[in-house]
């Protein structure tokens, strides 16, 4: 297999390096759950975790994954750096690469920032999260955790709700379960849900027709408040408008259907209480999981720094 | 008399083939074929007609190639960020000479803002001295195109100033605007302005579809063009203001206009040549080239606004000429300037991709780049006759693969780069 550098969405990784990248994990959670037990693979590298937006579940896990591999980590903080004083991604990328990094795990809040310092330095450059472009480490825990629990993809049905317009886990995770074999819909309010000529994929706009379909996966979005300016939607028609309130609950236990969250979850917004303890809510599965993914990717790319 | 002959070269308007016998020094009265001036031209014969002493100066067949007027080009900036003017203007005006552009109207940017006398006169003075290119500058509608206070109107109309922009921006506030129209109508100046409501494009950087979804990136909605074209037609039209509408981007916005010129409103339009001919899909993997403002649309309003082009409903094709610096440009797509620099090969860019694959013919093209926006905006005489246009020999068979070098407007932001282009212009005839 080709080596690869830098991973910045879904759409660029081959057929091969899906799989690879999620068989991969299998072995890689077996090493995890042997505790403490820390892998060579990235023994001597170095990580540095670049985050300009907050973030605790995704960091915290990419250095976790890192640790967990050898490697040695460094956080740099952007709210503290000469970034807040006006300094251009390419400026900071050249103060870093100095620095001889040979991992960059970035966020922002621009769409397409990764590609950008990718492009810039030979340091092998992952993609925590960008816009509302992607976040691949998320589809591959997501892909993976489906795939863990069901025992495969190919057929299953994922219906994923909520603010898809500002999401990039949207639109990764679609992109990954289809490639898999999987069919995606989407639902959520018509003002944040874009057409299904723009995204190729069925759109529900309430619930019956989205039971109708058939779903295996409940996908719940995370209500960004922070990320909206103008209001999309009233905020107090959301729980029982698009919400797992308790009624829906029974009907996805009795069709055994499985609940998924990429988190921090709003209880009483995205689902009730109850819907968090339900058998198939596979929300802690899938932080686990992230790690598992995260190594599995660290592991998977080349820096140029190394060759 | 030691003249030059220029002999079998087609009129591009007609498709005629004519002998040129060119003036030495000035000539007051020049002949016209349909009604357009052959400046520089003493006297025109059908080929094979004229006359041509043995002692002519110079004879010049030009078999295969065409004549034309020069391009005249309603929008266009010459600003580029971080050099000194002289060196903006006079980098515009060798791009414009290399495009086949005799002149253009010249927006207001951060480091020209026409709002004031002076600022007319030092520009003035730095096209004298610097330019290839007549460069008309568009006066401000507000001071600093900050959308507030109107410009002083009086005193750039006493400078030549006969259309008022704010470039880019539209002016926020609907009365500040009407008022102004109300002021600037008495002096009759006209207002360039682009359609836009900004509450509906904030935030967004492309045109809303698949591929600004699948990069993740917020869409423009047509609606927001389409609503403040509206808007200005009826503020101008109550205030009995002249208007011009600023790249005209969607296929809503030229039916609006379509209808408004039906109606009889003094109403003009012009459309950027890359309305014309890209679309949202370019923009690829985030490819700053094709950021533009308004942002590319889809196929369906590259024919609709081509179509409006074809019937008159958009009077004039622009280059709406922007130079970024390539730093500027390398950056990612929502933080990158928008806008593409095209005055370069503006003439084969147009020729390559519009007349040759028969899309546009040529008397369209001379009606859209060249009589029209010179009707308009041309520089006056003191009788108050428009300047004519010079002529230019246009070769249809040259080619050029597009390289850095070539680019003397000295910015890298455009698709002209590394394409192949036909035609090579030759100004003056």
């Amino acid at each position: 297999m080709q080596p690869r550098k830098d991973l910045l969405d879904i759409a660029s990784l081959r057929d091969e390096e899906l799989r690879a990248i999620l068989d991969s994990a299998v072995e890689m959670k077996a090493a995890f759950l042997r505790d403490g037990e820390q892998l060579p693979n990235l023994r001597g590298r170095s990580v540095l975790t670049l985050f300009y937006e907050p973030s605790t579940r995704t960091r915290s896990s990419f250095e976790l994954a890192a640790h967990r591999l050898g490697a040695h980590v460094t956080t740099f903080t952007v709210g503290t750096s000469s970034v807040v004083k006006g300094e251009s991604v390419h400026d900071t990328i050249d103060t870093l690469m100095s620095m001889k990094q040979d991992y960059i795990i970035v966020r922002h809040k621009n769409s397409g920032i990764p590609a950008v310092i990718a492009r810039h330095c030979k340091a092998a450059v992952i993609n925590a999260g960008d816009g509302a472009h992607a976040h691949p480490s998320q589809a591959f825990l997501d892909a993976f955790t489906i795939r863990e629990h069901f025992g495969s993809l190919a057929g299953r049905r994922v219906i994923i709700i909520g603010d898809i317009l500002h999401s990039r886990v949207a639109r990764s995770t679609s992109l990954m379960l289809k490639r898999l074999g999987a069919e995606v819909a989407y639902m959520g309010p018509g003002s944040l849900v874009p057409p299904t000529a723009h995204t190729g994929l069925p759109r529900f706009t309430h619930w019956d027709a989205a039971f109708d379909w058939q779903p295996d996966v409940i996908y719940l979005l995370r209500v960004q408040n922070e990320r909206i300016d103008t209001p999309f939607f009233p905020a107090a028609d959301y729980h029982q408008a698009f919400g797992i309130t308790e009624e829906r609950l029974q009907r996805i236990a009795a069709e055994n259907m499985a609940i998924m969250h990429p988190g921090p979850v709003n209880r009483g917004v995205e689902l009730c209480d109850a819907a968090m303890d339900y058998r198939n809510c596979l929300v802690c599965q899938q932080v686990q999981n992230g790690v598992i993914a995260r190594m599995a990717i660290l592991n998977h790319l080349t820096p140029q720094t190394l060759r | 008399m030691n003249h030059t002959y220029i002999t079998r070269a087609i009129w591009a308007p007609n498709g005629q083939s004519y002998d040129f016998r060119l003036c030495l020094g000035g000539c007051s009265n020049p002949p016209q074929i349909d009604g357009i001036p052959l400046t520089g031209v003493e006297a025109v014969a059908p080929a094979g007609q004229m006359e041509i002493p043995a002692r002519a100066a110079a004879v010049v067949d030009a078999t295969g190639k065409l004549v034309l007027p020069a391009l005249f080009d309603m929008h266009a900036k010459v600003e580029l960020e971080g050099r000194s003017k002289r060196e903006s203007v006079t980098r515009a005006g060798q791009a414009a000479h290399q495009g086949g552009v005799w002149g253009m109207l010249v927006m207001p940017t951060p480091g020209f803002v026409f709002d004031n006398g002076a600022a007319l006169d030092s520009f003035a003075d730095a096209v004298a001295q610097r330019s290839a290119a007549e460069m008309i500058p568009a006066g401000c509608i507000t001071l600093g195109m900050q959308g507030e206070q109107q410009a002083p109107y009086n005193t750039l109309a006493a400078r030549g100033v006969t259309i008022l922009s704010d470039a880019e921006h539209v002016p926020g506030n609907l009365l500040t605007l009407h008022h102004a129209m109300q002021y600037a109508a008495e002096l009759g100046l006209t207002f360039a302005i682009r359609g836009d409501v900004p509450e509906l494009s904030r935030n967004t950087c492309m045109n809303p579809g698949p591929t600004a979804y699948r990069l993740g990136l917020h869409g423009t909605p047509p609606c927001a063009e389409e609503i403040g074209i509206e808007t200005m037609l009826r503020l101008a039209e109550d205030a009995g203001a002249k208007l011009h509408l600023q790249t005209v981007s969607t296929a809503g916005g030229v039916d609006i206009i379509r209808r408004a010129k039906a109606r009889g409103l003094r109403v003009t339009a012009e459309v950027a040549l890359h309305h014309l001919l890209y679309t949202d899909a370019c923009v690829g993997d985030y490819d700053t080239t094709y950021k533009t403002l308004p942002p590319l649309r889809t196929q369906a309003d590259c024919d609709a606004l081509l179509a409006g082009v074809r019937d008159g409903t958009i009077d004039c094709i622009v280059s709406d000429h922007t130079p970024c610096l390539p730093f500027a440009k390398k950056q990612d797509f929502i933080s990158a300037p928008q806008g593409m620099a095209a005055l370069d090969y503006l003439l084969p860019a147009l020729y390559t991709h519009l007349v040759k694959p028969g899309k546009l013919s040529w008397a369209e093209l001379v009606a859209a780049c060249c009589t029209r926006p010179a009707a308009l905006v041309a520089p006056r005489n003191e009788e108050g006759e428009p300047t004519p246009a010079p002529l230019l020999l246009f070769d249809p068979q040259a080619q050029t693969l597009v390289t850095a070098a070539d680019l003397p407007c000295g910015t890298l932001n455009t698709p002209q780069l590394g394409q192949r282009l036909f035609g090579a212009v030759t100004l003056p005839l």
